[in-house]
């Protein structure tokens, strides 16, 4: 449904993608994962038409986006990260429009909008200016658009953004179902615990390049090395040590790779010494997505983005305080 | 490259859409549509003085005060092009429109004709009721009358789309748009007759697209002219409207991406 080939995109200096490819089958949801600035929403954009590539192929259903981006689009439904409706139209006249160029008209058109709505829980909203929404029912609209055509494949970029767990839970029960009809899915997301909870596979950016591609429990079992990681209050302790304690000092911590990270917690802060006391956490990395960043990166997912890492993070990494 | 696809049903779905944002906010129209009608009845008295002695015919005014105000107010609405599509920036929606299944020539299509129905709208009001209000006699065709007006509409249109080409946000637009229309219907006889303008003035009267609306409107109201006197004035603003177009479409993008208040 959608081929991604060596795909380069820069910006002056900076390399937002980098010979990146990817395929998402008809009926697959790929979470497309990377921190902020990784280069998802500029692969969602080129394959959505709205850039061009410095560099490499898309085709969506077989159609080259490049040499026909108007039938490759016809096969697309994009929801940006930006939220954009029309906030003085009702809901229904923000669906109608999208619909309309799509070609619906008449019963078939109202139907769809029936359906689209009743999906999305927006229902009792359709008579009503997008304005006057709350943040999470906007974005329910924003969504509901993307797919009242009823795309082959679906673009959604950083769709949960802002939106409360009613909202998020809604948005992806849709999401599942689409992908069961036969959609294929590509869902931009820095939350990692959302793409695991959707059953997606994955693909990971970092830096503009595709670093990890594959479902999820593969990906884990391949790369989500459990750890240890320590931070502390002052300079890292001594390269002897850190050799000693068999660890690797990255982004000011310490990580240590080990089976049984809670185990190994007692031994390392014995093995410590008079280093123990300027400990200000422990943090124990379970294998899952995020220990899988770590492993293949060796950052912690989000360290660039220091306002979000604490929210990607959660339940990802159990935080012991150390007093 | 994409290539030029226009279907009218998709065109239609962008105008009936803009149109239903102009039913949701009319302000701008009907304001720009009545208020003329007021300014008219204020200098009304003023040009019968001012174009009796000249054409020495018998005037009331409305000769020069209706077609004068309705140039100038009409050009008030140059800037409503850009504005629909700053707001689509403002609001996120362009790049949504950009991956609709409407291709661009289809967008820029559809979005164009509201605007292009406005100024036809409010040109029509204004000679008819200015016209019935202030005792306009049109001594020539009102048909080439509608037809100078047509021409006049479509260059205001292709000099909005210039506009919008031209301009990075939407401050600079509104500027352009609101300056050059008092500018520009002033220097072309709207405010006063060319003939009572400052040589300077007079000319470059015939550089502004103003000018040739306003020497077609006279050429029939004062002298009886028919659609072969309109001649003249429409294929010169048939010429204003090509160049404008010619430069929107080399300058404009449709990936371009402009600042709105938003």
């Amino acid at each position: 449904m959608l081929e991604v080939v060596g795909l380069t995109k820069r910006y002056g200096e900076t390399t937002a993608l980098s010979g990146v490819s990817v395929e998402i089958a008809s009926g697959e949801i790929v979470g497309l994962l990377g921190p902020n600035g990784a280069g998802k929403t500029t692969l969602v954009s080129i394959v959505a038409g709205l850039r061009r590539p410095d560099a490499g192929t898309v085709r969506v259903c077989g159609i080259d986006v490049a040499t026909d981006p108007i039938s490759a689009r016809r096969r697309l439904g994009l929801a940006p990260q930006e939220l954009g409706i029309y906030p003085i139209l009702t809901v229904e006249e923000n669906l109608r429009f999208f619909a309309e160029v799509a070609g619906l008209r008449g019963r078939p058109l109202r139907q769809r909008i029936t359906e689209v709505a009743e999906a999305l829980g927006i229902t009792p909203f359709l008579s009503r200016q997008a304005r006057f929404l709350s943040g999470g029912e906007k974005r329910r609209v924003h969504t509901a658009i993307a797919m009242v055509h009823r795309p082959s494949l679906l673009l959604l970029d950083e769709p949960t953004t802002g939106v409360d767990v009613q909202t998020r839970g809604r948005l992806m029960e849709v999401v599942r179902g689409l992908a069961a009809d036969g959609a294929a899915v590509c869902y931009s997301t820095h939350y990692l615990p959302e793409v695991e909870a959707l059953g997606a596979s994955v693909a990971i950016l970092d830096h503009g390049e595709l670093i990890a591609r594959g479902p999820v429990e593969e990906l884990v079992r391949a790369h989500g090395r459990a750890a240890l990681e320590l931070t502390f209050e002052g300079p890292l302790p001594p390269e002897e040590l850190v050799t000693q304690l068999g660890a690797e000092a990255s982004d000011g911590r310490l990580r240590i790779y080990a089976q049984e990270p809670a185990l190994e917690a007692a031994a390392v802060l014995t093995r410590l010494g008079d280093h123990a006391h300027r400990l200000r956490s422990i943090d124990i990395v379970t294998p899952s997505l995020e220990a899988v960043f770590l492993s293949l990166t060796g950052r912690r997912y989000g360290a660039q983005d220091e306002a979000t890492s604490e929210a990607d993070v959660d339940g990802e990494a159990e935080r012991v305080p150390v007093s | 490259m994409e290539r030029p696809n226009v279907s009218p049903s998709r065109s239609a779905a962008v105008a009936r859409h803009e149109l239903r944002l102009l039913r949701r906010d009319p302000v701008f129209l009907l304001t720009f549509t009545l208020m003329p009608l007021i300014v008219m009845a204020f200098i009304k008295p003023a040009f019968r003085y001012l174009i009796a002695p000249q054409q020495g015919i018998s005037v009331n005014g409305s000769e020069q005060a209706v077609p004068g105000v309705a140039v100038m107010f009409s050009m008030f609405l140059v800037g409503n092009v850009g504005f629909g599509f700053f707001r689509e920036y403002g609001w996120g929606t362009w790049e949504r429109v950009r991956a609709s299944w409407a291709s661009p020539a289809e967008v820029m299509v559809g979005k164009t004709v509201v605007p292009m129905l406005q100024s036809a709208i409010q040109l029509t009001i204004l000679f008819g009721v200015g016209g019935l209000l202030f005792g306009l006699h049109v001594r020539g065709s009102i048909l080439a009358l509608g037809l100078v007006a047509a021409a006049f509409c479509v260059c205001l249109i292709s000099l909005g789309l210039a506009l919008l080409a031209l301009c990075k946000t939407i401050m600079q637009l509104n500027a352009f748009a609101n300056l050059g229309a008092m500018v520009l219907a002033g220097i072309g006889g709207s405010l006063a007759p060319v003939n009572a303008l400052p040589a300077w003035a007079r000319a470059i009267a015939p550089i502004t697209p103003s000018y040739w609306a306003m020497r077609g409107f006279r050429q029939i109201i004062l002298h009886g002219g028919g659609p072969l006197a309109a001649i003249g004035p429409i294929g010169v603003l048939a010429a204003f409207s090509v160049g404008f177009l010619a430069f929107a479409l080399r300058r404009f993008r449709f990936e371009d991406v402009k600042t709105s208040f938003a």
